[in-house]
């Protein structure tokens, strides 16, 4: 059978190499491949054969069969334009629907991985929360003009006894005590991100947005660990040469408190047209005020801690370089603008 | 607050080389930010803690201090003042004060006022800050409150009845008319002053009263300046709604040492601008004199927050270059406050703010922190969100934000909020169907098939707690089929591996008939319709479908015998539901191991069967069997008639 095999493929071969228009290939190629092609109608006869020499011979055909192959392809290839078959590669393909993930999902699963690289866990608490944790207990006190930075909503309900009111949370500091009730005794690295509310409507405001919370609490922890903290997220979040820096601010939750900048995408801090001075506004950052651990059943002579907390929408296009004219587009259903991201 | 601070006044009191871009610069590195420099002026945003800056001497004492730290002289211009005479008793005027509200009251007699213009120099500054020039009385009272962070205030003393002023707190439903015209029901707890007949003439610390206002006819004024207890001036403020800039200034706790700053500086402005003769003694009522308040804290606390050690010399030097007094005791630090710092500074993380800012943020060291890392969040929902917003992205869904504040008839059980910012956004949302309609609708000009989704929490009310913030999956379809949208709430099911049950139920906003419960033994999880606008919707309970969620399907071994596939046509009678034709077919026969329905045609539906036997291959004989006990059955149970 082994010569019956051998002449078969010389065959074949012999017949491929003179065939000169695609059609004739393809007689060929059902003549001897086909369902009762010469060298098929073999491969039908292989039980024929005793065990051990079987496996020999099945590897003969299957060798044989892929050769022939391989020259009816190379054959295809070597005939001229108009003997090819002809066919358009250009033609535009069949797109499966494609859906979109929105830009703030986006945002919000790039900072989660960022910081879940050095060790902080992503938590989330209550967008309607009680006064308590989001003013009084973070060291602002009911008349305090501090709050007036925060346009809060607050709720129509009847006030807690403790707790007091129900509001919106205008930030998602209110997570800090929840964070540290939780845990109870640090090592506590959180990153919260949650939705906030705050009455002001604008092209730079909306009433609702998101903001994501970093508060870190363990023994010995200093401005320097902030700055390392931030300078982290800047290499690793907006590229390898952005830098922070901090400016002196002021929160009553938080003491020493700051403004943290970012340098520039566009001129690296160097100053444009964009940036103006070559830096752009971040957030608010500070060192945890020992009244805010208190409140959370921490020793502030034992512990001490750094917290920041930003918009995660103004983040983001300070990342991506979106130039969104408006913010209420972010919020608006426009298939439009959707279907850009 | 955001102050204006034109560079000319500034440098009255800063004495320095500095350009007003340096200037602005290290301000903002290592104090208040100036936000911009427009036509020589600076804009400056001042902190609440920070009133003490909240003006032209402030700024400049504390450029003062933080220039020389970036290596440019500055030097601050003390205000020069006349010699004063103060004393608690006078005979111009009668005062009878309650501390608590006012732990400084002065006041001096200025007579023969001419009132007139002010000079252009004055009025130019003033319009630089955004204060319109009125006359040289009302002109001066400003000026002093932009220089110094003071607010004064004249009355026309021949208007003081009785020449006597009672400060107090306001009683519950008392009247007064401000100079500005408004009348004024008052809740009590305000700051009042009362003339010698009862009269009352002023909402101090807010604004003047009409009555004992200076005009056109004044001759001889009340030159008046005060400290106020903040919460006071606070709670009128606001609940009067009348913010004016005394107020802002005052409710922020100012010092009553620049109470001297202000009635000296008023004087000599009154003397050279309105020819009046200021009276020699000065009434100053002020039981409760400043004493340096004391911090203490060490060198190794210092070291310890800013994560760098810093010389006791250098400690020193920044903390005298802001006003303080310092005193080392070895490794202890002592501070005396200076009084216009001493509502801001408490406690030793006050000081280490001050050493850091002049020693400069920029110089502390930059390190990630070393120690033990957090246990992780059991049972982290975030995981499966994505996942679930992936897998509706994977079939064409459109993500979608939208706002979670709705109006009344959106969310007739929702929670009210005190103050909305329109009828529009007045309740929280108890569903996510009213807003995912409206953003559907928004795409109305939309011909093609689309499908928008949300994951977002809905608040239901909780009685005497915090609402329950359910984590819900909502998803819209235009211009679809309900084949089509029910295909993908199946998909997604399906790929969270959740075994639901189907239960057809009417429901309010679906049209009838067109609505399904899915259960998880016996708990919803969501549902799915066809609204009444022609949308198609659905809604998850984004927990409920986390807790039947299954990471990974069990192993089933894989068939070893090839299943036999065809098709089958039925018709059947009209009202069949092909949903329990088919759970028939899996009850009654096992050896059909799938069943999907294919088109449906002029009632005909065409369905596709696997037939397998998991120990052998099934002969034609066999299939035939089965085929023709299925017929049969279909044909009992549901009057099925086999079209091919």
């Amino acid at each position: 059978m082994r010569e019956e095999i051998i002449s078969t493929k010389n065959e074949a071969m012999a017949q491929i190499m003179d065939a000169d228009s695609s059609a004739e290939l393809e007689e060929l190629r059902i003549s001897y491949l086909g369902r009762s092609g010469k060298l098929t109608s073999l491969i039908k006869r292989l039980k024929e054969i005793p065990g051990e020499e079987r496996k020999e011979v099945g590897i003969l055909i299957n060798d044989s069969k892929s050769a022939i192959e391989s020259l009816l392809a190379e054959q295809k290839n070597k005939l001229g334009e108009v003997a090819r078959e002809w066919f358009d590669p250009t033609i535009p393909g069949i797109k499966p629907k494609r859906g979109h993930l929105h830009l703030i999902t986006k945002a919000i699963g790039e900072i989660s991985e960022t910081f879940k690289q050095i060790g902080f866990v992503r938590v989330r608490y209550p967008e309607a929360e009680w006064d308590w944790f989001a003013f009084e207990g973070l060291n602002m006190p009911k008349a305090h003009p501090a709050r007036d930075e925060w346009e809060t909503f607050f709720v129509d309900t009847s006030a807690h006894p403790t707790y007091g009111q129900i509001v919106l949370t205008p930030h998602t500091s209110s997570g800090q005590i929840r964070e540290m009730k939780r845990v109870k005794t640090p090592p506590i690295r959180m990153i919260n991100i949650a939705k906030c509310y705050r009455r002001q409507i604008d092209a730079s405001h909306v009433p609702m947005f998101h903001q994501f919370e970093g508060l870190v609490i363990d023994k010995g922890i200093s401005v320097a660990h902030l700055k390392g903290t931030l300078d982290y997220f800047a290499r690793n979040f907006f590229g390898k040469e952005r830098k922070t820096r901090l400016r002196p601010f002021h929160f009553q939750f938080t003491e020493p408190s700051f403004e943290v900048d970012v340098t520039c995408g566009i001129c690296l801090g160097k100053g444009c047209k964009v940036c103006k001075e070559g830096w752009l506004e971040l957030g608010g950052a500070g060192m945890v005020h020992p009244t805010v651990l208190k409140n959370g059943g921490i020793d502030p002579k034992v512990y001490s801690g750094f917290a920041f907390g930003w918009g995660v929408e103004r983040t983001y296009m300070m990342k991506s370089g979106l130039s969104i004219p408006d913010i209420r587009l972010l919020y608006s259903s426009d298939l439009g603008f959707l279907k850009q991201f | 607050m955001d102050i204006k601070i034109p560079d000319t006044w500034l440098r009255d009191f800063l004495k320095t080389k500095a350009t007003s871009s340096e200037v602005a610069k290290y301000l903002s590195l290592s104090g208040p930010s100036v936000e911009k420099i427009e036509k020589s002026v600076y804009f400056i945003e001042v902190t609440t803690n920070r009133v003490d800056i909240a003006s032209v001497v402030g700024v400049a004492r504390e450029a003062a201090a933080i220039l020389p730290q970036f290596g440019v002289k500055a030097r601050l211009q003390p205000v020069k003042l006349p010699l004063l005479k103060f004393s608690n008793k006078v005979g111009y005027l009668e005062a009878e004060v309650n501390h608590n509200l006012c732990p400084r009251f002065s006041a001096v007699l200025i007579k023969n006022v001419q009132i007139g213009q002010s000079p252009d120099w004055m009025k130019d500054r003033l319009a630089a800050v955004g204060v319109r020039p009125i006359n040289n009385v009302v002109d001066i009272s400003n000026y002093v409150m932009h220089e110094l962070g003071q607010p004064v205030h004249t009355f026309d003393y021949d208007k003081i009845r009785g020449a006597k002023m009672i400060l107090m707190e306001s009683r519950k439903g008392e009247r007064l008319t401000t100079l500005d015209g408004k009348t004024h029901t008052l809740s009590g707890g305000d700051i009042v002053i009362e003339d010698g007949e009862g009269r009352l003439i002023d909402l101090a610390g807010i604004m003047g009263g009409g009555n004992s206002a200076v005009d056109e006819g004044t001759k001889n004024v009340l030159l008046f300046v005060q400290t106020y207890n903040p919460v006071n001036i606070r709670q009128t403020s606001m609940s009067l709604a009348q913010r004016t800039e005394a107020a802002t200034l005052f409710e922020k706790g100012l010092d009553p040492e620049l109470v001297t700053d202000g009635i000296g500086r008023g004087i000599e402005l009154f003397v050279k601008l309105t020819g009046g003769k200021a009276e020699k003694e000065i009434l100053d009522i002020y039981p409760n004199p400043y004493k340096a308040k004391k911090v203490t804290t060490d060198i190794d606390f210092i070291a310890s927050r800013l994560g760098t050690g810093v010389e006791k010399e250098k400690i020193s030097q920044i903390l005298r270059s802001l006003g303080f007094e310092t005193a080392w005791r070895g490794k202890i630090l002592e501070v005396l406050v200076p009084s216009f710092r001493a509502g801001d500074i408490e406690i030793p993380e006050d000081v280490v703010e001050e050493i850091a800012r002049l020693y400069g943020y920029h110089n502390l060291p930059s390190e990630l922190m070393p120690g033990d890392l957090p246990e992780p969040l059991k049972d982290a929902p975030f995981g499966f969100e994505e996942k679930v917003k992936n897998i509706l992205k994977g079939y064409g869904g459109v993500e979608v934000y939208t706002f979670s504040l709705v109006a009344l008839e959106e969310a007739p059980t929702g929670l009210k909020l005190k103050n909305p910012l329109g009828k529009e956004s007045e309740y929280l949302r108890t569903s996510l169907m009213p807003s995912l309609l409206t953003a559907a609708r928004q795409n109305a000009g939309e011909k093609e098939p689309f499908h928008l989704f949300e994951m977002a929490n809905v608040y239901l009310p909780k009685k005497g707690d915090l609402p329950d913030e359910k984590m819900t999956l909502g998803g819209i379809f235009a211009n679809s089929s309900y084949r089509e949208a029910k295909g993908v709430v199946e998909g997604l099911v399906g790929e969270l591996n959740v075994k639901s049950e189907i239960f057809s139920e009417d429901a309010a906003h679906y049209l009838p008939n067109r609505h399904i419960y899915l259960k998880v033994k016996g708990k919803i999880l969501g549902e799915f319709g066809e609204l009444s606008q022609g949308y198609l919707y659905y809604e998850f309970d984004a927990e409920a479908l986390r807790e039947a969620y299954r990471e990974i399907e069990s192993f089933k071994p894989i068939p070893k015998y090839p299943a036999q596939i065809e098709d089958l046509t039925f018709s059947f009678p009209s009202r069949t539901k092909i949903g329990e034709v088919i759970d028939y077919v899996f009850s009654s026969n096992k050896s059909v191991a799938k069943m999907e329905l294919g088109d449906i045609y002029n009632e005909n539906y065409t369905f596709r069967l696997w037939y397998q036997h998991p120990d052998k291959t099934l002969t034609d004989i066999e299939v035939e069997k089965v085929r023709n006990q299925l017929t049969k059955g279909l044909k009992n149970k549901f009057g099925a008639i086999v079209k091919s």
